[in-house]
């Protein structure tokens, strides 16, 4: 079934990528998340251990860099970078499609006509770095749409792009 | 369905007709329960009857008068008729009321019969508009059942339901009991009856293990010959278990019955104790789902769901959604075709990659296998080399199973486009063939994992806004998927897609095949 060499049709990434700031709202989120807790239980146990069961340290030392600080470093190295490459967007001229993920990827087109509702949602974190994600719901949970690390300029116009064009959209009384 | 019957011509002159006279014998059943317990008196009582009886006695007398007259004036002044366009119902005593349904508006025509009515060779015949309300409905209470039978093809034949063909997809069938033992009620419908008992033992404050006998047989249990009570145990959990599956299946499927009840409504009605009806609109109804799990498979049967949307959440989706209860396969098929109005044509689907069965096999020897055989070496080697053999002997045992289930479970994937329909197969323990129509998709998305990246695979999702919300394509060739998902839905991707040169697998990880 390898095909090499073969013309076939694939699936281009979206146009536009998050904004640069993202990165930092996403490592941010990872230490707040992930990282931070995880190192902090290292560092809890290892005082722990230092104070009370000295005996316990050459077994415990590997196993917490194997089981908490490896993984902690890892994801806040991997995680942000990698969200970064693959999280696009692009609102076409009858489908909004969106990418996103890091290790597990996940690519969704739906059509323009089929969306309910637009939400753009800033959290705490968001704001402060000036970032937005925006959600576009159809009639299935399966199908709805998240933009995420965009800024807010671009949040407020893809917003009213979609709104626009659902609303100009032939309604598909079924999915509306 | 023949047309007009031979007596031929039916004009606005055609004569009215009365009920079946034997319907005054069903309005006097509801005497049983009184005179049953009169009975039941004089024979306690040896046949002296005092005062009070014989005054109940007597009121019976004078309601079974009253009710009998009242019913030979009621069947004498209701009639009715079938004209060149309407069916004509008169009926009242003072008041005369006549009501006309034109047969071009009849949607459903149901033939129904309580216990009594069947003893007594009666049906009584229902035709309704599909308007909802008692309004848009007639009911001819009683008629002989040939006769309610010729009305009632008459009336389809006549009637503006614009259906090909039988509008009853399905009705219940003694022979379908036999497909009730290969449910998962088998074994966990034993779990869950002993589970109750225990519950309610717990719960007014009785210990069973303190209660002299179970103890007793416990004890029995565990001092006679083990290798023969115990498959003797299990043989009749497994007996009890058929038996519980049977009665549950029997309860819950009794008067079943699928019809299209208009060209809009799909309606299933069952239940023995609780009558459960769901109706299901055509515009909501997306596609149905071929249902075949691990056993009923083995044994040639299978059930069909509806994919509708409006049933509730997801958890009432699933409870109100099922259409056919298991049943042989063929009669599956059949329920699946005319739930689509169109073939449900699940052979030669397109299969996928084999890299789909290799990730199969490692899965399910990494999750599976492994583990156990792992732990037991692990314990073997630290406390005693009978478990080494233990954990040779699973291996020896479980890899073959383990890579039967994959290989069956990646025969199983396939999709393909039917007409309207997009149709998916996946699974091995619940197989589910799921035709989806094509119209309904809201979205398409395309999940891959590091691993099935390198595979060459990927995982398509088609959004519905019905039944599991998401259908999956798990593994599809990573080259072929978006273009199968822009043909099943014309137009949804194209602005998406691009044209180039498919990017070679990486070596060692896709085998051509």
């Amino acid at each position: 079934m390898a095909r090499h060499g073969q013309t076939t049709i694939r699936l281009r990434p979206p146009r536009h990528g998050v904004a640069p700031r993202a990165r930092r709202w996403w490592t941010v989120q990872a230490w707040l998340t992930v990282t931070g807790p995880l190192l902090l239980t290292a560092v809890t146990l290892l005082v722990l251990s230092l104070l009370f069961f000295p005996g316990a340290l050459p077994w415990l030392g590997p196993l917490l860099l194997g089981v908490l600080v490896l993984p902690a470093a890892g994801y806040v190295l991997a995680m942000p970078r990698l969200r970064c490459r693959i999280h696009a967007w692009e609102v076409g001229g009858s489908a909004v499609y969106a990418a996103g993920g890091w290790l597990l990827h996940k690519r969704r087109i739906a059509p323009l006509s089929r969306v309910q509702t637009v939400d753009t949602v800033r959290g705490p974190l968001q704001r402060a770095f000036g970032l937005a994600t925006v959600t576009v719901t159809t009639a299935s949970t399966a199908g709805d749409v998240r933009i995420t690390g965009v800024s807010d300029e671009d949040a407020e116009r893809i917003a009213a792009r979609i709104t626009e064009a659902a609303r100009l959209a032939p309604g598909e009384g079924d999915a509306a | 369905m023949s047309g007009l019957p031979a007596g031929g011509l039916r004009t606005s002159e055609q004569p009215w007709r009365t009920l079946d006279p034997r319907t005054i014998a069903v309005h006097c059943t509801w005497m049983g329960a009184p005179l049953g317990s009169l009975a039941l008196t004089a024979l306690a009582t040896g046949g002296r009857l005092d005062a009070r009886a014989w005054i109940t006695l007597a009121v019976i007398g004078a309601v079974f008068a009253a009710v009998t007259t009242a019913g030979v004036v009621t069947w004498r002044r209701t009639r009715y008729r079938v004209t060149a366009d309407a069916i004509e119902l008169r009926t009242g005593l003072f008041t005369r009321s006549v009501r006309a349904i034109p047969l071009h508006r009849v949607r459903n025509v149901d033939i129904t019969a309580n216990l009594v009515q069947r003893l007594l060779g009666l049906a009584v015949l229902r035709a309704g508009t599909g308007g909802g309300g008692r309004g848009g409905e007639l009911s001819l209470d009683a008629l002989a059942r040939p006769e309610a039978v010729r009305l009632r093809a008459e009336l389809l034949a006549r009637a503006g339901a614009g259906s090909t063909g039988d509008p009853v997809l399905a009705t219940a069938d003694l022979r379908r009991l036999r497909y009730a033992p290969l449910t998962f009620w088998v074994v966990g419908g034993v779990f869950a009856a002993a589970g109750a008992v225990w519950r309610v033992l717990d719960g007014i404050g009785v210990q069973p293990w303190r209660i002299g006998f179970v103890r007793r047989a416990f004890e029995d249990f565990g001092h006679s010959a083990l290798w023969l009570t115990i498959p003797l145990a299990l043989l009749a959990v497994t007996a009890l278990g058929c038996v519980g599956a049977v009665a549950l299946y029997a309860e819950n499927w009794w008067n079943y019955r699928l019809e299209w009840t208009d060209a809009a409504t799909l309606r299933v009605r069952h239940g023995l104790f609780t009558t459960r009806s769901v109706s299901i609109e055509r515009a909501r109804l997306r596609g149905v789902a071929l249902r075949e799990p691990l056993l009923l498979r083995a044994g040639g049967g299978a059930s069909v769901r509806a994919v509708a949307g409006g049933l509730g959440d997801r958890e009432a989706n699933r409870r109100r959604s099922l259409v056919l209860p298991p049943a042989s396969r063929g009669e599956a098929l059949r329920v699946c075709d005319g739930v689509l109005g169109e073939p449900f044509d699940p052979a030669g689907l397109t299969a996928h990659p084999r890299a789909a069965l290799r990730r199969r096999a490692v899965r399910a020897f990494a999750w599976c296998v492994l583990p156990p055989a792992v732990v037991l070496a692990v314990l073997g080697a630290l406390l005693t080399p009978v478990l080494l053999y233990c954990a040779a002997g699973w291996l020896v045992l479980a890899a073959p199973v383990a890579y039967g289930l994959a290989r069956d479970a990646y025969r199983g994937l396939g999709h393909g486009l039917r007409g309207r329909f997009l149709l998916v197969r996946s699974g091995t323990f619940g197989r589910e063939t799921v035709a989806l129509d094509r119209s309904a998709v809201l979205a398409w998305t395309f999940t891959d994992t590091p691993f099935s990246r390198r595979a060459g695979l990927v995982t398509a999702t088609a959004a519905v806004a019905a039944g599991e919300d998401g259908y999956r394509i798990r593994d599809m060739n990573a080259g072929t998927a978006a273009a199968f998902a822009e043909s099943a839905t014309p137009g949804m991707l194209a602005e998406f897609l691009e044209h180039g040169e498919q990017q070679p697998p990486i070596k060692g990880f896709v085998r051509s095949s």
